[in-house]
């Protein structure tokens, strides 16, 4: 099922690097622009939020972090693809940092942490203009001078099948059966020696990373940005949810759901109009209540039902019930 | 020569005294059975043990370390491996891979993690339902399931906690069979029982007596079974005449 | 005695004027999250909800959202309460970041529901209240509209506590909070209790939304930030605490206030931000609580 699920993105993936061959207008590539780019940051998350079954709602922090290192960086006299790379090992050193206070609160807990540490990010880039510009914004250079809007969308085509490697990697490797253990059950991990801590925060890390690459070339994209562009609640939940809908915890589950979502997206903005985040509400309700594997989750769940296959599909999550939450916290009184 | 010693261990939670002045030693490839009534502190000796819960005063030594204060995982990282009273299978993971998470701790490669994994699991006579899925599975194969995933991280030192309970005599009495031949493999076991005393008289080299966090007999089974400290703490003190 | 005492007094003041909202927007957090540790997303669209729905009953009869905020709190709590029936119920076995992004999901519904029927622009009211002033000697003083809102949401909230700790409900509830195990095997009707938990906690969303139509500009996403500070407020107050976090919401309207006077504003959200931060790390029981997080 996994090879499957790998064939068809390979091969979805290097079709999407020929289509801007095809004569699109700028606009469409925009659109398949952030397609990607979400698709990126989704697999991203997918390591911290699917594998390891944390729920960071706070992923604009490292998003933002990624695009502010770009701009000021580059406004200190460093050249542009140095202050990429700086961006984006100080998302690392911010994701250290965050890790390490959330990840020891359990349940809604870290979720609302996550949520504090970005809100404190983007605050701090409101209120400080003489630093980050403020709401007015601030600059951010041009990292391809050649052809941009192909290169933004080729860099994110690369980005994605960078990032759908790296987790198929983990998935089969030691790292992501910790990983998964911690999600299942953190207790019994603990109890066959898996340092959790030490998991999760570089699974962190490396999502932080691409997470923040991926801001930078957003930020990039757009040549001027602001704290409610690229550090809102907004962009950690559109994240959040593109993993969640697609699939979280299995390996192309966010890069449906991101194809899904932001193509939904774009319809219902020129459809429905003002109504769209209304249809986005209802969407998600919908994915919540009935699917709340997400498409691939659900699909690869079913098929195995079909076919009486007596391996598991490795990466489903079934949500963990109340009563083993419950037992355990008897257990440990 | 110990392999464990636990020398004069107190634990408190908040008001009651869980665990009072408890010191006994454990030799390499034995084993020993903790025993007492519910509530005698069996799970929170083991939990201190493992370092779920830090002592209050006292010392525990393993295998020439002090492990008084470790992190959680650290036990297992030394050589001790540990099950739970209610077992805790990954539910989403097949029996297999259940204990590959185990043997993980010994090697990062997969298939050498699925060599021993899948030894450990012929040990425990589980080959048939090696690739299912662990949720379908019934009490007795999860809890051989647990003593699986524990055996596979090659743990000198083994805490089996209400190992049998919930089981039907028949099944515990294989187990225990089982449990009787990890000494051959250099293991050495302690179990939690609170009163299925067949296999504790069948199994056990040692037993150790706990009631209400306190020590209160040890020695070989058949000569602690009859004492009367042992009968008055399971039985009350009317019948301490019984024993002779 | 000079400005360097009535300044941060009538700070401290103002902040507990604030704080009393505050707090009863938190307790109804409080309610939900203690007895079915549920972080409801769509707790700011409640009070924005009680908030139109105030307007639309002000602009029509006149008669001052001071004395019509009971309706804002009947109609939230029959939203709670469909709400928990309708969607919450469904999902109670899953893992808690369901329950989030569906709150989140049914916050998005309302929000963007209230942009089509009212538009984006910001309302305002404009009651004789508004223009009434207490003074306490010539250095402090009150603006009366927030004093009744004060007095009522203080009553509010002690009548809150009442039914928690003096009836039957009350008593369901906490055990539910306690044990939702053994709560059924007592006779409980988790279920019905639970609803009318969210209810209830749901309708302290919409009368604070009441409360805050005279002195607040009325928006859409007006409730964001108050669903955001009642979070703080629950996690400050501990574990679900329903006292807790109306004290909380005391100490955060003084803390608010205090920063706005030294620092400016913008630095009022973050600080409440970085309090919660410093709790989660320090003492995750809330600075109230006793038990684990």
């Amino acid at each position: 099922m996994r090879k499957w699920q790998l064939l068809i993105a390979a091969v979805f993936l290097l079709a999407a690097l020929f289509v801007p061959l095809f004569g699109l207008t700028d606009y469409t590539l925009q659109i398949l622009f952030r397609v990607f780019l979400f698709a990126a940051l989704g697999l991203a998350w997918n390591l911290v939020g699917g594998y390891a079954g944390q729920l960071s709602l706070g992923h604009a922090a490292y998003f933002g972090v990624g695009a502010y290192g770009l701009a000021l960086f580059s406004k200190l006299g460093i050249s542009p693809w140095a202050a990429v790379l700086l961006g984006v090992v100080l998302a690392m050193i911010c994701a250290a940092m965050i890790g390490s206070v959330s990840f020891r609160l359990r349940g809604p807990y870290f979720a609302l942490c996550t949520i504090a540490f970005a809100e404190v990010l983007r605050l701090v880039a409101k209120n400080l203009p003489n630093v980050t510009g403020g709401d007015v914004g601030v600059q951010v250079p041009l990292l391809f001078a050649h052809s941009p809007v192909r290169s933004f969308y080729w860099s994110v085509v690369l980005l994605t099948a960078f990032a759908l490697g790296l987790s198929a990697w983990i998935e089969r490797s030691r790292f992501g059966y910790y990983l998964m253990a911690i999600r299942e059950d953190q207790d019994t991990a603990l109890s066959v020696g898996v340092n959790a801590a030490r998991c999760k925060l570089w699974a962190l890390l490396i999502s932080a990373a691409i997470t923040g690459l991926g801001g930078a070339l957003y930020a990039s994209m757009f040549l001027f940005i602001v704290p409610d562009q690229v550090l809102p609640m907004e962009i950690s939940t559109e994240i959040a949810i593109v993993a969640m809908l697609g699939g979280a915890g299995t390996l192309i589950g966010p890069l449906v759901g991101s194809v899904l979502l932001e193509s939904a997206a774009e319809i219902f903005k020129n459809v429905f109009k003002e109504a769209n985040l209304l249809i986005y509400g209802v969407l998600i309700i919908v994915v919540v209540l009935f699917m709340p594997e997400g498409i691939v989750g659900t699909f690869t769940r079913k098929l195995a039902l079909f076919k009486k296959a007596p391996a598991v599909p490795f990466a489903a999550p079934v949500p963990a019930t109340i009563e083993a939450e419950s037992e355990r916290a008897a257990l440990n009184e | 020569m110990s392999l464990l010693e636990v020398k004069r261990v107190s634990k408190r939670f908040g008001g009651l005294k869980a665990i009072n002045d408890v010191s006994f030693s454990v030799k390499p490839s034995e084993v020993t059975f903790i025993v007492g009534p519910n509530g005698a502190g069996k799970t929170t000796l083991f939990n201190l043990i493992t370092s779920i819960f830090h002592v209050d005063s006292g010392s525990i030594n393993f295998d020439g370390r002090d492990i008084t204060h470790l992190t959680p995982n650290g036990a297992a990282q030394i050589g001790i491996g540990r099950t739970f009273q209610l077992v805790k299978p990954l539910r989403n993971l097949t029996v297999l891979e259940n204990v590959m998470l185990g043997a993980f701790l010994r090697t990062s490669s997969r298939a050498k993690a699925e060599k021993e994994a899948t030894k450990v699991l012929s040990f425990l006579q589980m080959e048939k339902v090696m690739h299912l899925p662990a949720r379908g599975m019934g009490l007795p194969t999860l809890k051989r399931l647990e003593i699986a995933r524990a055996l596979a991280t090659q743990p000198k030192l083994i805490l089996l906690d209400e190992v049998v309970a919930g089981l039907p005599t028949s099944e515990a009495i294989k187990l225990a069979m089982l449990l009787k031949r990890l000494p051959e493999w250099g293991i050495s076991t302690i179990g939690g029982i609170e009163h299925v005393m067949q296999v504790v008289m069948r199994v056990a080299d040692r037993v150790i007596v706990l009631d209400h966090g306190t020590l209160i007999a040890e020695g070989v089974p058949q000569d602690v079974v009859h004492r009367p400290e042992v009968i008055e703490a399971y039985l009350g003190s009317k019948y301490k005449e019984i024993a002779l | 005695m000079v400005n360097w005492f009535y300044i941060p007094l009538q700070g401290i003041i103002n902040g507990l004027l604030t704080g009393a909202l505050y707090a009863l927007i938190g307790m109804g957090m409080a309610l939900i999250f203690g007895v079915m540790r549920i972080v409801n997303f769509a707790h700011g669209a409640f009070l924005m909800m009680g908030m139109y729905a105030t307007y639309v009953v002000f602009q029509a009869t006149g008669v001052s959202p001071y004395y019509e905020f009971p309706l804002a709190g009947i109609l939230l709590f029959f939203v709670g309460y469909a709400t928990y029936m309708g969607l919450l119920r469904p999902i109670r076995g899953q893992v808690d970041f369901m329950v989030i992004l569906l709150t989140m999901g049914l916050a998005l519904i309302l929000t963007d529901g209230a942009q089509l029927v009212f538009g984006a622009d910001y309302h305002q009211i404009n009651i004789p209240l508004l223009s009434r002033n207490i003074h306490l000697g010539s250095q402090i003083s009150i603006n009366a509209p927030w004093l009744v809102s004060f007095a009522i949401a203080m009553a509010l909230a002690g009548a809150l506590y009442w039914v928690v700790t003096h009836t039957m409900f009350g008593r369901a509830a906490r055990a539910i909070a306690q044990n939702p195990y053994a709560a059924p095997l007592m006779g409980i009707n988790v279920n019905r209790v639970q609803a009318v938990a969210f209810g209830i906690g749901s309708a302290a969303a919409g009368i604070s939304g009441a409360l805050l139509l005279p002195v607040f500009y009325l928006f859409p996403e007006v409730g964001n930030q108050f669903k955001l500070k009642s979070f703080v407020m629950v996690v400050l107050g501990g574990m679900g605490s329903i006292q807790g976090a109306a004290i909380a919401g005391l100490v955060l309207g003084v803390v608010e206030s205090l920063t706005s006077l030294y620092w400016g504003n913008e630095w009022a959200l973050a600080v409440d931000f970085v309090l919660f931060i410093l709790v989660l790390s320090l003492k995750p029981s809330g600075i109230f609580g006793s038990q684990r997080a």
